[in-house]
């Protein structure tokens, strides 16, 4: 269980403190919502590394995640935009999700059995640049299934898709989520992502976490 | 990134402005009818000026030292340049903006400065000698010759090189680098997969540009270069003109000169622009692994000092004479007409500059239709095509062509070829904002009818105002370290403070020239910082 106790960051700029408490389960959607504004990133962030805790603790099972840098947290992304490096074809940005050195024949049915899953098993050599919203979103989940980390963050990744790639991304992201058992944090501002995906919510409201 | 071509749809944002297109017109058919002018004035000539019978002009070797010396400069100047970005995009520590901004202010450093400032550190009487000689040891003067140009011009041209790639870096999207931060890439498979992407785009025209300058460069061959052997063309049609008396040599040159800066620029034209990038830096939060931050201080530390020392040499050798020596050399009348010229030539130049770059940007914003566009941007590009030395011989020959007296002629020439002379830069300053703002802001200028002026009073003015104050600053700075136009106009009577520094170098009195140049440093670098904040601090009231 991904657990936030108290978990508390003094913004420098706005002068504003967030508090959150927060309990994750595997193979579920949290849904965390709010309006602009009101620390939803700022809660993803902190989760993912790039910003230190003024106090409290975060701990995912035993592991305490607070003094790990992004790169040790058992931790995966996926962003709108920017997911996937747009120079690079789609095998070698799944590739930076395999650990260094992996041989060059288990990488590639890796990669293959990823993409499989994902349900492109045909794009593999393409440019990033050249795939569909959708498709990126998917190349960056069968990044996310070769990496192997228990908690994945979602900071509105559906918003520049349109209705039927949308519906058919979401199913994949709830279906991966429950084979995979990830801890699975939703940011989103359309009802309907978080209707049909999550199974606890929370909203952000006057810098804290209220569930419900 | 590119910035969009404008689309059809751009007609109908745009608000009509047809004052605004018949200013930008105007000054174009100006700019283009001096240009055609001073080419004609320079045809004229290689037709009609008799040949000198000995002349010692060897064009196919200067064209060769010039591509060699500008080759090797460029080469050198981008992987420095690099290298320096990567460095101060990764580390963050206190004063960071300074040293950014120290960077920064090499566009602005005169050429004829730095190359004193490196003969102060290692020429035959210079810091390091002095250190050295109590061991019975000596350097030599290594800064004579081909070595100590190419070490003056990647100072100048790495750090510039430096400035616009750390935009770059500065400009990568957050979202990409907290991926690759998630993902663990090492400092390697982060440049090549994160920054080398951002930057490989910018590498061809900043090579194009950094040649043509190095190509063009005037002071730091005149002063370094050490004979013939290594001198370039523009040099070489300086000393045809004042040494040897050689007009038709040098209007050879001249031709040579602006044929292979011609084709650099249509090669240019077809790359990537480079925008100045003189805004303020923020640092990453991502350091990369304590190996990698050791290289990067280290390289830091070495540039710091490469660009760094020459230029506290000047200031302190400038300063060591002390008030009393100062004020001997200030106090001169010879001194007191160089300042006032300077400034007032420096100032002038600059107000006609950033008027013909407003001119012209302003029009350029208000058109979608291409050929308008291009016809508009053109004649100020074309004097890329025509270095100092070769724009100054031009006005040379067409002022003596119409029978006026040159020393008449002298301060307007020097005046309208140092504003041309800038206006690549200023457009390249106020063109990309001017164009964000007329397709940003042009429905709601539109919807609610505002005139010409209100759009330039009321929105224009207040946005643009630190820009504003970079291209002025730029032209002021440009004109105050110019020593290519002023060496073929300039009399005794008529000087500017780089060409009274060049004159006291080449009488002996170094002492002279070291307290000029050392104020000349501080001018620069006070317009360099203050004016872009007075223009900042007039368009906030405005606002």
């Amino acid at each position: 269980m991904l657990k936030l106790d108290a978990l508390t960051y003094a913004h420098p700029g706005s002068g504003l403190t967030y508090r959150f408490d927060l309990r994750a389960y595997p193979g579920q959607v949290t849904a965390i919502t709010g309006p602009s504004g009101s620390g939803k990133s700022t809660l993803l962030d902190l989760i993912a590394g790039f910003l230190r805790p003024t106090s409290g603790t975060m701990t995912l099972d035993s592991l305490d995640l607070v003094p790990l840098p992004p790169e040790k947290r058992p931790v995966s992304l996926l962003f709108q935009s920017e997911t996937l490096f747009e120079h690079l074809s789609a095998e070698r940005n799944i590739a930076l999700g395999l650990p260094p050195r992996t041989p060059r024949a288990e990488a590639a049915s890796r990669i293959a059995a990823a993409l499989s899953e994902v349900g492109l098993p045909e794009v593999g050599t393409q440019r990033a640049a050249t795939l569909s919203g959708g498709q990126k979103q998917r190349v960056a989940l069968a990044r996310t299934l070769l990496r192997g980390r228990p908690i994945l963050l979602l900071d509105e990744p559906f918003s520049a898709l349109d209705d039927e790639t949308r519906v058919a991304t979401r199913t994949l992201v709830r279906n991966l989520t429950q084979a995979h058992r990830w801890h699975t944090i939703l940011v989103s501002h359309h009802a309907d992502d978080v209707a049909s995906m999550a199974t606890v919510k929370y909203r952000i409201e006057a810098g804290e976490l209220v569930e419900g | 990134m590119k910035p969009s071509l404008p689309s059809s749809e751009d007609r109908l944002i745009l608000p009509s402005r047809p004052l605004r297109l018949f200013g930008g017109a105007a000054t174009a058919l100006f700019i283009a009818g001096l240009v055609v002018m001073v080419l004609w004035s320079i045809l004229h000539a290689a037709a009609n000026e008799p040949q000198v019978a000995q002349s010692t002009i060897d064009i196919p070797h200067l064209l060769r030292m010039t591509s060699i010396q500008a080759g090797l400069t460029t080469i050198l100047s981008l992987v420095v340049g690099t290298a320096l970005a990567w460095c101060l995009n990764r580390l963050t520590f206190p004063g960071r903006g300074l040293v950014v901004g120290l960077f920064a202010a090499a566009i602005v450093t005169p050429g004829l400065i730095v190359a004193f400032g490196l003969l102060s550190v290692w020429g035959r009487n210079g810091w390091i000698n002095a250190a050295l000689s109590p061991l019975g040891l000596s350097i030599g003067n290594p800064m004579f010759g081909l070595p100590g140009i190419l070490f003056a011009h990647v100072i100048l041209d790495a750090a510039f090189a430096a400035r616009v790639l750390l935009a770059r870096l500065d400009g990568i999207p957050t979202a990409r680098l907290k991926t690759g931060q998630s993902l663990a890439l090492g400092p390697v498979q982060r440049f090549a997969i994160i920054d080398w992407p951002a930057i490989r785009g910018a590498l061809p025209g900043l090579a194009a540009i950094i040649f043509l300058i190095a190509f063009t460069s005037f002071p730091i061959v005149l002063l370094l270069g050490g004979g013939p052997a290594n001198q370039t063309l523009e040099v070489a049609i300086y000393s045809a003109v004042r040494l040897d008396f050689d007009l038709r040599g040098a209007v050879n040159l001249a031709l040579v000169q602006i044929g292979v800066c011609s084709a650099i620029i249509l090669l240019a034209s077809a790359l990537a622009p480079v925008p100045t990038s003189l805004g303020p830096s923020g640092g990453q939060s991502w350091a990369d692994r304590p190996a990698a931050r050791a290289l990067q201080w280290l390289i830091l530390l070495v540039c710091l000092l490469a660009f760094v020392l020459p230029l506290l040499s000047v200031l302190i050798d400038g300063l060591a004479p002390g008030l009393r020596g100062i004020l001997a050399v200030t106090g001169r009348d010879s001194f007191k007409a160089a300042i006032v010229t300077s400034l007032v030539i420096g100032l002038a130049s600059a107000t006609l500059c950033v008027l013909f770059a407003l001119l012209l940007a302003m029009a350029r914003a208000t058109t979608a239709r291409h050929l308008a566009r291009i016809g508009l941007g053109a004649p100020a590009y074309a004097y890329l095509a025509v270095p100092a030395v070769v724009l100054a011989l031009g006005f040379f020959l067409l002022v003596r062509n119409t029978g006026i007296r040159a020393d008449t002629a002298a301060p307007y020439v020097v005046v309208i070829a140092n504003a041309l002379l800038s206006l690549p830069f200023a457009i390249a300053t106020l063109g990309p904002p001017l164009e964000a703002i007329a397709r940003g802001q042009g429905r709601l200028v539109r919807a609610l009818g505002l005139t010409g002026w209100q759009q330039f009073a009321l929105v224009e003015f207040p946005l643009l105002g630190r820009d504003l104050g970079v291209a002025f600053a730029l032209a002021f700075c440009f004109s105050l370290g110019d020593l290519g136009v002023i060496s073929l106009f300039g009399t005794q009577d008529f000087a500017t403070l780089p060409l009274l520094m060049y004159r006291a170098l080449g009488t002996y009195r170094s002492n002279d020239a070291a307290v000029i140049a050392a104020l000349m440093l501080i001018l620069a670098l006070l317009a360099f910082i203050g004016l872009p904040r007075l223009f900042e601090k007039l368009a906030n009231a405005q606002a």
